[in-house]
């Protein structure tokens, strides 16, 4: 863990200093904000039935495409100059040959990619707010929940991230190649509403964000999906420190 | 402070380091010598935990950098070649960083990074973006970033490249008053380099290690090997007259700029003394009427030296050019 916190405070720095976070944040913001009008304007309208698990905060986490959308772009974005961008610069052999560990670097820069993610997240607490304030029931342990969820998907997102800038020089390839693997995880759960049975059925469910996403936003918290969530920050990761590695021997 | 045992390194089928050993003890300063693509870089990059070596061990500080790297990192100031740095920091920001990343103590750390600045000489820059620097100052933030935290160790790789006569004659005398208390070892192309900074030299070309001497038998090498001369009149009658000194290997004659003007290369024997050559000469074209306006020395080229230096190790070397090419 060598190295974590100055490597961890140079990647917030750099991040805040060049304009791709704020350009991320405010494009993740403005969908977001449109997202929840879009949901607002149709509970005010009164067509759509107001059960006890089909409020706004359930819709505005996991029912409608916009939530994912973002996510699956946002990520990539966030994690693809990590290690790229040092390594085309060349910066990488100054950082691998001071007295750091390659588990600190590794997760000082993920960790810089989390801190963002959260940074971003942030302001739609407001939304919450505004459900709260406007006469809406709002049960906050369930807004817990969705953020958990939220937190959780996003986590592995930029792990996987993470480890595919670590693959190439380019920061481009770096973000289509975790563009792919996101949106194909993604895909996968999908399946559970296109299989009904079988092997595939089960494995799509397990994976599936979106089953996730709605157990969440009802304030199901289930241990099997946060299980499998922790599987795709750890594995990424330690191939990530694996690959960083690997580079001294090249 | 350094032990190299039989280090290799292959980049696929291409050996860039060739079993190469040596030692560089405490307290000296060290020239790493040799053309571009002899492995330099490459050696240095292992040292300094960069790369791995395919074979070989390597001991700093009397840390094995496989078995205990942190350790043998943390002795080192590192100075890579191409001084990579974060173009959207302010140098003094950098430094901070990179004091943080070596270690220094929290309240030591602004002491170290002036000293760096001023070492460096570039306290003037301290609140410039790395974005906004020309090349030589690029160059020494990071020779202020090797010497942050005052490893006992510096590897510097080729320190004065991009940088104008007034620099690199500053780092040069830096690298000397930094060499009485640390070790450096450094890498250059450049032999003058050698003889103005270093006390010692390791000689590498194609990934091995060829000579190794102090910088007398450097010196030695480079001894004067030829005279240029420019001659007024007949240049077949000087060549003649050249050709006859004592001490002449050949020469040849060049048709000078202006009417009546020619130059001629003189090469010298092995045994012979540039001294002498150069006065019996210049009597003897005098003596015959001849003009002599120019009488210059020429020094062994570091290609020259090289290839004596590398001479035994032909066969293994890449295919000679055909002579009169």
């Amino acid at each position: 863990m060598r190295g974590f916190w100055p490597i961890y405070k140079r990647e917030m720095f750099s991040l805040f200093v060049t304009p791709l976070a704020w350009v991320l944040i405010a494009t993740f913001l403005a969908v977001q904000g449109i997202h929840f009008f879009i949901i607002v304007a149709h509970y005010a309208g009164g067509a759509a039935d107001l059960s006890a698990d089909g409020g706004p905060v359930q819709a505005f986490f996991g029912q409608t495409v916009l939530l994912y959308l973002p996510l699956l772009f946002v990520c990539p974005l966030l994690t693809m100059r990590l290690f790229a961008e040092e390594r085309r610069s060349g910066t990488i052999e100054a950082l691998l040959t001071a007295p750091v560990s390659t588990l600190g670097v590794v997760l000082a820069k993920y960790g810089a990619a989390l801190t963002t993610y959260l940074v971003m997240w942030a302001p739609t607490i407001f939304y919450m707010v505004l459900v709260a304030r406007t006469g809406g029931e709002l049960d906050v342990r369930v807004v817990g929940t969705s953020y958990l969820a939220v937190a959780a998907v996003g986590a592995g997102y930029l792990a996987i991230g993470t480890m595919t800038s670590a693959f190439t020089k380019s920061q481009l390839t770096a973000a289509v190649l975790s563009s792919m693997i996101v949106i194909g995880l993604f895909m996968l759960g999908i399946g559970d509403f296109v299989f009904d049975e079988g092997a595939f059925h089960s494995i799509s469910q397990h994976v599936s964000v979106w089953a996730q996403m709605n157990d969440f936003s009802k304030g199901i918290v289930d241990l099997r999906r946060l299980v499998y969530d922790a599987t795709v920050v750890v594995l990424p990761l330690f191939v990530t420190v694996r690959t960083v590695d690997s580079w001294r021997w090249g | 402070m350094i032990e190299v045992e039989h280090l290799s390194k292959s980049y696929g089928a291409v050996d860039a380091v060739r079993d190469v050993s040596f030692r560089v003890d405490r307290g000296e300063v060290v020239g790493f010598l040799g053309p571009n693509g002899a492995g330099k870089s490459t050696t240095l990059r292992i040292l300094a935990g960069f790369l791995g070596a395919t074979r070989g061990r390597v001991r700093i500080a009397g840390h094995d950098i496989a078995e205990e790297p942190l350790l043998a990192r943390a002795a080192i100031g590192y100075m890579p070649e191409t001084s990579p740095l974060y173009p959207e920091l302010r140098v003094v920001e950098y430094l901070g960083f990179r004091a943080e990343l070596k270690r220094v103590p929290r309240k030591a750390r602004k002491a170290a990074v002036g000293q760096a600045l001023a070492d460096a000489r570039i306290e003037h820059m301290a609140d410039v973006l790395i974005g906004h620097l020309s090349k030589g100052y690029r160059q020494r933030v990071g020779l202020a970033d090797a010497l942050l935290g005052s490893p006992p160790l510096l590897i510097l790789d080729e320190p004065t490249a991009g940088l104008d006569p007034n620099q690199i004659r500053d780092v040069r005398a830096l690298i000397r008053r930094l060499g009485q208390e640390r070790t450096v070892l450094l890498s250059t192309h450049i032999l003058p380099e050698v003889e103005a900074t270093c006390t010692r030299a390791l000689v590498i070309a194609g990934g091995r290690l060829v000579a190794e001497g102090s910088i007398d038998e450097i010196r030695a090498m480079r001894r004067t090997s030829g005279l240029h001369l420019g001659v007024r009149g007949d240049a077949d009658r000087a060549l003649a007259i050249v050709r006859a000194i004592a001490g002449v290997a050949g020469a040849k004659a060049t048709k000078g700029a202006a009417e009546g003007l020619a130059t001629i290369d003189v090469d010298l024997a092995a045994s012979a003394d540039p001294v002498a050559v150069a006065e019996g000469a210049v009597g003897a074209l005098v003596g015959a009427g001849l003009g002599v306006h120019e009488v210059a020395p020429r020094s062994a080229s570091l290609e020259q030296v090289f290839s004596e230096l590398t001479g035994a190790d032909d066969a293994a070397g890449p295919p000679h050019e055909e002579a009169g090419t």
